[in-house]
């Protein structure tokens, strides 16, 4: 029987898969096919000149900051430890400046009632899913901070770089019950929000509802869009087809498509899942770029992704341009993200590929690699982390002198998933 | 000892440590490979109490990464000729990592360094410490509880810290010196004799390059307590020894078959050895043996003396063999006169006889050289071998005519090869065996100079319990050096192919511990007779002699000459 299931388990890869992946490679070409001619026709293919030799010593003197954001989620079932990090690699290699710094970063305790990050609310629906969502709110609106403070301190970039999105999708927080900020936290995040000085910030106590996370981040966004030096989100590996969508939403308002023919596309880039990544990598060649296109971020087409009673305040999110730069073979195009179309199109995404070929297998800005590298909460401290949890979660239980707290403490400690080692087995000789 | 907190701070130990060794952390350009560091530990003392102690270790090596600089950027930078300092790439983030091997432990609380063996390992995220320049001197010297600690230069990775050996052992104890030609050997040696002339200690070198001619040039100058005697060999043997001319004949002669040998052992066996000159003595054994060919030619058949039963024709091989063995010692005995012709204003004289006047070449405050320039392996291992027995039998004796004495040999290969050489059968190897088998009783120690250390004989090796290294490129002679040497440190045995010149490793009983040097040059002591083999210089100012000139003149003429000669020979 066994026999049997192997058979048809190859069979079908051989046959099987053979015909699926030939029709989705054959849809594939196709719409990439469609989009190389839109494209075209839309004069949205740039090539940039890559002269490094030449182009380095010109951007030697410019102030570049990278900016990213590190996050520990250390899983235990009695507590809810956070850790997060925004920092920021500056450099201007003219002036001799390398300066690594960590602007933003928050330890807390998610299960605490007093967590000086997100205001106490007792909701244990959904409880691991609304977690995770609170520690990905953080560290967006820790990254965004970091923004902030670099506008904030009237030092002279000349870029200024984000690991990911310049805006993030919004949907996953507008759930009821996601908890607002703390003031405290707020304030940290926007300190522009009250005035500079420390008096009038006394003075008004803000709602929960402008410290909830799509207000506070609204405010961050709006104060990033005005900063005097270009910001770009970079994005190593689009999931999605946002680009593409736009480009037929707005093809067909053009009148260039039919809405039959945009809605069957439509359809098919969903059903089979393409995405922007499976497209440029087939349609962009080497130092090729894309030129950005305005997209509304929360919107697909003119549709709000998912309604909720955040619609009003969603729809006060800036659009961004969304466009992509191709910098090695091996890899896909990377999404470059701006709030404001770029002043200076090829020479921004000139710099961009200077920076990114310098991994040249990877095609990524290495700056960005490197302040990762920076950020990132080693697992020497996470692990630390944990050991003194779990030795603090036993101590109280052992304390505690009953036998069944005991034995609870130690079952949550060993919670784990189920696992192949634990199955009954013979007795070994 | 609680110097601690004067120390500069250099770095944080890593993670995991051991009794052995551990790692550290080091901030940028703190340190360098070969540094003594310290750190703090706890150790329990055996009484039940914890006490706080000094751990010293060595920097072995020092690995430097920047996990931010990928190995593609590095790529991408040299196939674009992009210059790093251009690009965002940061550059001020290397990690330093320092291997340390662990000396020892000292105690906090006591003001004498006694090196104590490591039974705790050391505390990890402990701070690591650059201990003082005097400090680490102390610790360098307290083991060895010297009475006579001589100065050879400083530590290789801290010019301020000195370097001092004891001398006690290193005249009793036998010292092996390797490193390849121009990698600071004679340096070091003459380093030592200096000191060991301040302590008015005698010394024998057979030199064989003239490296140390320089010590006659200065002795005044620099050594005006000291005597410093300039000796060239005397091939002259006592007639115990006369069983040398067997093997003189066989490596200089022909070799001798049996009858032949049984000839030359009756002919040395009539003629009386007058110990005078060891050439004169052949040629009275050639002359002998042409008395005996004439009588073996004549009608008597031999009968007169008594050699009738041997053939002529063996005879004839002996004395021309006989005959090449003095051709030879005559023309090293010029080679050598035509050297020290050149050094005309430094005093040679004739080795004296050590059997007789022993206090000659060995007395107190005296440096003795033999000069051997010119001389080939064999003589000059026969002249080291009958020298160094005379002078050491004079130790052995109860009345002990000369003092406790050094005896260095130059290019050692020549005088102890290895078996694997197939020359076992010099003289010099067996005596220099039983010196230093025994020489450590009578106060004869040996210092051990060679380029090859593998073609050096293993027995007399082992008995070096000191070593001292220069720079070794051949693979054979650093694996020789590692495994003779036990008390070289691995990691030490790895840089020998990188020194630099008068650098070197040194490790044995001289030292408490295996430490690189920076010898000190003491130029000074060159031989400025000898010069510095600069043969282009020489070529630009030659000249041709008159008669060559002449010689040159002619040969045209006489050339056209035979050209112009057609005619068939008669």
């Amino acid at each position: 029987m066994n026999n049997n299931l192997f058979l048809n388990y190859i069979n079908s890869a051989i046959n099987g898969s053979k015909v699926v992946q030939a029709n989705f490679l054959n849809v594939l070409d196709k719409v990439s096919k469609t989009v190389i001619k839109i494209c075209n026709h839309e004069n949205l293919i740039i090539n940039l000149d890559y002269t490094p030799s030449t182009s380095w010593p010109t951007y030697k003197n410019k102030t570049v900051a990278f900016v990213d954001g590190g996050l520990d989620k250390t899983p235990m079932p009695s507590s809810a430890p956070l850790t997060i990090r925004a920092g920021s690699y500056i450099v201007n290699k003219a002036a001799n400046e390398q300066l690594f710094k960590v602007n933003n970063s928050k330890i807390v305790d998610l299960f605490d009632p007093d967590n000086e990050l997100y205001d106490f609310i007792d909701d244990d629906s959904f409880e691991d899913m609304m977690l995770n969502k609170k520690k990905d709110a953080a560290r967006i609106i820790c990254e965004a901070a970091t923004l902030v403070n670099h506008i904030q301190s009237g030092k002279k970039y000349d870029f200024c770089f984000l690991h990911g999105p310049i805006q993030a999708i919004l949907t996953p927080f507008t759930q009821q019950g996601f908890p607002p900020f703390t003031q405290l936290a707020t304030e940290d995040f926007i300190p522009f929000i009250n005035g500079k000085k420390d008096k009038e910030r006394k003075k008004r106590r803000m709602t929960p509802e402008d410290r909830h996370f799509i207000k506070v981040y609204l405010e961050c966004i709006k104060f990033i869009k005005k900063s005097p030096f270009p910001i770009y989100g970079v994005v190593e590996t689009a999931v999605s087809a946002a680009y593409t969508k736009n480009l037929l939403y707005n093809f067909k308002n053009k009148g260039h498509i039919s809405s039959k023919d945009y809605k069957e596309t439509i359809d098919t880039i969903n059903k089979y899942r393409i995405t922007d990544s499976n497209l440029f990598e087939i349609i962009l060649k080497r130092n090729q770029a894309l030129k950005p296109i305005e997209i509304q971020k929360q919107f697909y087409g003119n549709k709000l992704i998912q309604r909720s009673m955040w619609d009003e305040v969603i729809e006060q999110y800036p659009k961004i341009f969304m466009g992509y730069v191709k910098a090695t073979d091996n890899q896909s195009p990377i999404r470059i993200e701006t709030l404001n179309y770029p002043k200076n199109l090829i020479k921004d995404f000139g710099y961009i590929l200077c920076v990114s070929r310098l991994l040249p297998n990877y095609g990524y800005l290495a700056g960005l690699a490197v302040v990762d590298r920076f950020v990132k909460i080693s697992n020497f401290m996470s692990k630390a982390s944990r050991n003194y949890r779990s030795t603090h979660l036993l101590k109280q239980a052992i304390n505690n002198k009953d036998q069944n707290t005991v034995s609870l403490a130690l079952k949550i400690l060993s919670k784990k998933n189920r696992a192949w080692i634990n199955r009954p087995t013979k007795r070994r000789k | 000892m609680k110097k601690r907190s004067k120390w500069q701070t250099i770095g944080t130990v890593l993670g995991e440590t051991n009794i052995n060794e551990f790692f550290f952390s080091l901030k940028n350009y703190q340190a360098k490979k070969g540094d003594i560091v310290a750190t703090e530990t706890n150790v329990p003392d055996g009484n039940g109490k914890i006490i706080s102690v000094t751990v010293w270790g060595k920097i072995m090596s020092i690995d430097c990464s920047n996990e931010w600089f990928p190995r593609q950027a590095a790529q991408e930078l040299a196939n674009e000729d992009i210059d790093i300092r251009d690009t965002i790439l940061p550059t001020t983030r290397d990690e330093l990592i320092c291997k340390v091997s662990i000396l020892g432990y000292t105690k906090n609380n006591e003001d004498k360094l006694k090196l104590l063996p490591l039974v705790y390992p050391v505390k990890p995220a402990a701070s690591v410490d650059y201990p003082n320049s005097n400090d680490v001197e102390k610790l360098l010297i307290s083991d060895l509880n010297s009475k006579h600690p001589i100065y050879i230069g400083s530590l290789l990775a801290r010019e301020s810290v000195e370097i001092k050996i004891d001398a006690d052992n290193l005249v009793s104890r036998h010292v092996l010196i390797t490193g390849m030609s121009g990698s600071g050997k004679t340096v070091m040696v003459r380093r030592i004799i200096s000191e060991l002339m301040q302590k008015m200690f005698p010394m024998l070198i057979y030199d064989i390059h003239g490296d140390y001619l320089g010590f006659v040039q200065k002795n005044k100058q620099m050594f005006p307590n000291n005597k410093v005697k300039l000796f060239y060999p005397n091939l002259s043997i006592k007639s115990e020894d006369k069983e040398i001319i067997y093997t003189l004949i066989e490596k200089l002669g022909k070799p001798l078959t049996e009858p032949q040998n049984d000839y030359l052992n009756s002919l040395i066996n009539k003629v009386k050895y007058e110990e005078s000159s060891l050439i004169k003595y052949i040629n009275k054994l050639i002359t002998q043996s042409k008395d005996y060919i004439k009588d073996r030619n004549s009608k008597t058949k031999g009968a007169s003396s008594g050699m009738g039963h041997i053939k002529a024709a063996t005879m004839f091989v002996v004395n021309r063999s006989l005959g090449q063995v003095v051709k030879k010692l005559v023309s090293m005995e010029q080679t050598n006169f035509r050297h020290r012709k050149k050094m005309a204003n430094l005093k040679f004289e004739q080795l004296p006889d050590a059997g007789t006047e022993p206090e000659k070449i060995i007395s107190k405050g005296q440096l003795s050289i033999l000069y051997l320039k010119g001389y080939e392996t064999l003589p000059a291992s026969a002249i080291v071998s009958i020298l160094s027995e005379s002078l050491f039998k004079h130790r052995q004796e109860v009345e002990e005519e000369i003092p406790p004495f050094l005896t260095i040999i130059e290019e050692a290969h020549n005088f102890i090869p290895s078996r694997t050489e197939n020359k076992d059968n010099l003289p010099s190897v067996e005596t220099i065996r039983k010196l230093i088998t025994e020489g450590r009783k009578f106060g004869t120690g040996l210092m051990i100079v060679s380029q090859r250390p593998a073609r050096l004989d293993e027995t007399i090796v082992s008995q070096c319990n000191s070593h001292i290294s220069f720079r070794i490129k051949n693979q054979k002679d650093q694996k020789f050096v590692r495994d003779t040497s036990e008390t070289f440190d691995a990691e030490d045995t790895k840089q020998l192919p990188a020194l630099a010149n008068g650098q070197g490793v040194i490790s044995g009983q001289v030292v408490n511990f295996s430490l690189p040097v920076q010898i000190k040059f003491d130029e000074q002591l060159l031989n400025t007779d000898i010069g510095n083999e600069n043969f282009i210089s020489t070529v630009e100012k030659w000249d041709d002699k008159e008669t060559v000139k002449l010689r040159k003149k002619f040969a045209k003429d006489f050339s056209s000459i035979s050209e112009s000669n057609q005619r068939r020979p008669h």
